[in-house]
């Protein structure tokens, strides 16, 4: 598992390889409230992950539910491997997050 | 990192439930191969090993789970009427389980993986299944269920409680296992996950509401939840019936296994108070708080012996309430230790099947008072005395079919565990009905090996007491299974250690039943302190019937002899200064304890009877251990030491001391019977 922050000029990006479960939540959490708090465009780049656990879901969806409310454009980049979506849609998240399709 | 512990703690509590399913699945098994045609028992054993298999991957055994899956799919194939049950796929099942306790335990070697292998290869090709079959993840078709069982539509409600993740479970692999019992929509409600910046990561805020499409009954469905469901809501409802069930619906709608579900933003059930009426607590910390109880009482007998000094009313207040609250306490601790032997009996069956098979005999086993509790040490003692003798019955007890048909016998003997309270001890008895015990055969084989003299005259007690004798064995050829001397005399070592005794009983060509009296605590008693000369004693008050005084002139009454008149009734007596030769004169006026033993009324002369005391039992030891009278020593209040008798025993040793027992073991006794012979004993 790795969580990566790539700050360009506009947006920030917050990169998920390999699995991504609890024992990196915590981790997953800082990064995520770091690049919401810097205002700008949240990306969230999945096409490297191999697995989301439920915790890296449940952070995702509050990360999304937290730009909203402030008005930070938040996006699902890349494309979410083919494991990773049917996993999701068998575990009853089948467009999660709501601005995968928007991004 | 504290997840991993907790995870290690998830996971030992999977080991628990599942040893529990486990012993489940065995019982069922055996019943089935008694009832081959009971669709009830195979839906058990199917459910049994689908949640051995479910709950498994999801606690991270992926091997247990792959092991299990070829069973869960044989014995799917036999709920659906494509395989028939017979005795292979019994068997194989039942090696199998005993791997998949190795694998519970995680005890591996490449010999058992090979075993595995082979046993799966087997399983295969009696249930025709291909090598290539998937172990997980398959999505069932929904097709009617086994006799055509219409489907039926399960509305689920399931929220995990907030420490499942932390724990190590994986609520996804809940929802795959759903997904094998039939059609399984799904939809994740993230309504209780708070804004990220208050969401602890690790906790698990989300909550599913599904419907199953399935023939899967209720107890199938529930079953899948069978690990998490204390620690999660749980709503399982049926929200359609096919047709010709709708009578069904109301009944099975109307039953919640959980509290009702969680409306928007209200509390789920594991936040609201715990109502759970049990919880598992590990054994060590059972026995850890049952030695400090047993502390409590030794300084709580400390404290009344100095507030009798003291002469102080408050003093003496407080040391009457300690005293009556530490009884209460011993008490309740005494009553959580306490355990029903049915997880001991019914591990039985499966030995009786094993045995029944291999020294080719019809025998069934009973069971009667299998809920009767035992102290869990007791209970943990129990397992090996009672394996030795019913391998002694089904080998030597039981006759063959061809003996018990000419005998004009049922051709299926039986074997028969009983157990029952009587007063302070327990009763645990095997019986058969096989031959018998051949007293001759028993005496002629212990002038053999010089344990008695040819000329001995040896009551039936005496004589059935000889089987509990190191080395003795009857048997004209050592099995597989017994004969070579060695069970009965670990049997008697074993109730021995545990203070208990042994009685047989036997009839020829009508069977045998040996039954062991058991105490029925092992860790603190009610005693009533005696004393004598300096020395200080316990006898359990259990065991205690009424104290009568003992004069000069009864003494002279009685020519000597040491009987007492105890209401126009004779009772023999024991005077304890003999008996363990204290020194001093003996007081004008003694005190005679009557104890109600298994040879009748006995009593006890003591100079002085102290009054009651809560006695922790404490071990005296290797050196003592062949010391047969006293079965261990107590703290007293002032710091002395007493020891506690064991009443039983000492009469037996009276009673020896007075016949002509069997030379050379003074446990000997302990063994008693009223009945005739038996053909052979290991």
């Amino acid at each position: 598992m790795a969580i990566a922050r790539d700050a360009s000029e506009s947006a920030n990006v917050v990169v998920l390889e390999g699995t991504v479960d609890i024992s990196s939540a915590a981790e997953l959490k800082t990064a995520l409230l770091e690049a919401l708090d810097s205002g700008r465009e949240v990306r969230i780049a999945v096409d490297k992950a191999s697995y989301l656990d439920l915790t890296a879901v449940q952070l995702l969806w509050a990360a999304e539910q937290q730009a909203r409310r402030t008005g930070v454009a938040f996006r699902i980049s890349g494309q979410i491997p083919d494991l990773v979506s049917t996993a999701l849609a068998e575990a009853g998240f089948p467009s999660f997050p709501a601005s995968v399709n928007a991004g | 990192m504290a997840t991993r512990g907790s995870a290690e703690q998830f996971k030992q509590s999977f080991r628990e439930e599942a040893r529990e399913v486990l012993v489940d699945l065995e019982a069922a098994l055996l019943e089935l191969n008694e009832n081959r045609a009971d669709e009830e028992l195979v839906g058990r054993v199917f459910r049994a090993l689908h949640t051995i298999k479910g709950s498994g991957a999801m606690f991270g055994f992926e091997d247990l789970a792959a092991f299990t899956h070829n069973l869960e799919t044989a014995f799917d194939e036999v709920r659906n009427g494509r395989l028939e049950i017979g005795s292979e796929l019994i068997d194989l099942t039942l090696t199998a389980l005993d791997h998949i306790r190795d694998l519970l335990e995680e005890r591996e070697g490449a010999a058992e993986a090979s075993a595995r292998a082979e046993i799966l290869g087997k399983v295969r090709k009696l249930a025709g299944i291909a090598e290539s079959a998937p172990a997980a993840g398959k999505v069932a078709s929904v097709q009617p269920g086994p006799g055509g069982v219409p489907i039926r539509q399960w509305a689920i409600h399931f929220a995990p409680g907030p420490d499942l993740l932390l724990n190590g479970a994986n609520p996804l692999l809940l929802l795959a296992e759903l997904r094998q019992l039939g059609g399984l929509s799904v939809r994740a409600s993230m309504e209780m996950v708070p804004p990220l910046g208050e969401l602890d990561p690790e906790r698990c805020y989300v909550s599913w509401e599904m419907v199953l499409a399935s023939p899967a009954d209720r107890d199938a469905v529930h079953d899948v939840f069978i690990f998490v469901e204390d620690s999660c809501e749980l709503a399982i409802d049926l929200a359609a019936a096919a047709e010709g069930e709708t009578g069904a619906t109301d009944e099975a709608g109307s039953r919640r296994l959980e509290e009702p579900r969680a409306t928007g933003g209200g509390r789920r059930a594991y936040d609201k108070p715990d109502t759970a009426s049990s919880l598992r607590v590990p054994a060590a910390k059972l026995d850890q708080f049952v030695d400090l109880v047993g502390e409590l009482v030794t300084v709580q007998a400390r404290l009344a012996e100095l507030a009798a000094r003291r002469d102080d009313p408050d003093v003496a207040a407080v040391s009457e309430e300690i005293e009556r609250l530490t009884s209460a306490l011993r008490e309740t601790s005494m009553n959580i230790r306490m355990l029903p032997i049915r997880a001991t009996f019914e591990k039985f069956r499966r030995l009786v099947h094993d045995l029944a098979r291999d020294l080719v005999k019809d025998v069934e086993l009973t069971m009667e008072g299998a809920d009767t509790e035992l102290d869990k040490t007791v209970i943990e003692q129990l397992g090996d005395p009672l394996m030795h003798l019913i391998r002694n019955s089904m080998d030597h007890g039981i006759e063959p079919r061809k003996l018990r048909l000419a005998r004009g016998k049922r051709a299926t003997a039986k074997i028969h565990l009983s157990a029952r309270h009587s007063g302070a001890s327990v009763l645990i008895a095997v019986s058969d009905d096989g031959g018998g015990i051949d007293a001759e055969a028993v005496r002629r084989r212990a002038v053999d090996k010089g344990l008695v003299a040819a000329d001995a005259r040896l009551t039936e007690t005496q004589t059935f007491a000889l089987i509990f004798q190191p080395g003795f064995s009857t048997a004209q050829q050592i099995t597989d299974v017994s004969g070579r001397g060695v069970g009965m005399d670990v049997v008697r070592q074993r109730v021995e250690a545990l203070r208990g005794t042994i009685d047989v009983a036997s009839q020829p060509e009508l069977g045998t039943s040996v039954t062991l009296r058991l105490p029925l605590t092992l860790a603190i008693i009610d005693g009533l302190l005696v004393s004598v000369g300096e020395a200080c004693f316990v006898l359990p008050l259990a065991s205690t019937l009424e104290c009568i005084e003992l004069s000069s002139e009864d003494i002279e009454q009685a020519n000597g002899k040491h009987v007492a008149n105890v209401r126009g009734e004779i009772v023999p007596y024991i005077r304890l200064r003999e008996h363990f030769g204290v020194a001093g004169p003996r007081p004008e006026l003694e005190q005679i304890m009557v104890v109600e033993s298994g040879q009748g009324r006995f009593g006890f002369a003591v100079d002085q009877v102290l009054g009651n005391c809560q006695t922790v039992i404490k071990s005296l030891g290797r050196v003592y251990r062949h010391v047969q009278a006293v079965s261990g020593a107590t703290i007293l209040g002032d710091g002395r030491v007493a020891l506690i008798l064991d009443p039983e025993r000492l009469v037996q040793d009276a009673i020896q001391a007075a016949g002509h027992g069997p030379r050379g073991h003074p446990g000997a006794a302990s063994s008693r019977a009223p009945g005739g012979a038996r053909a052979g004993v290991h």
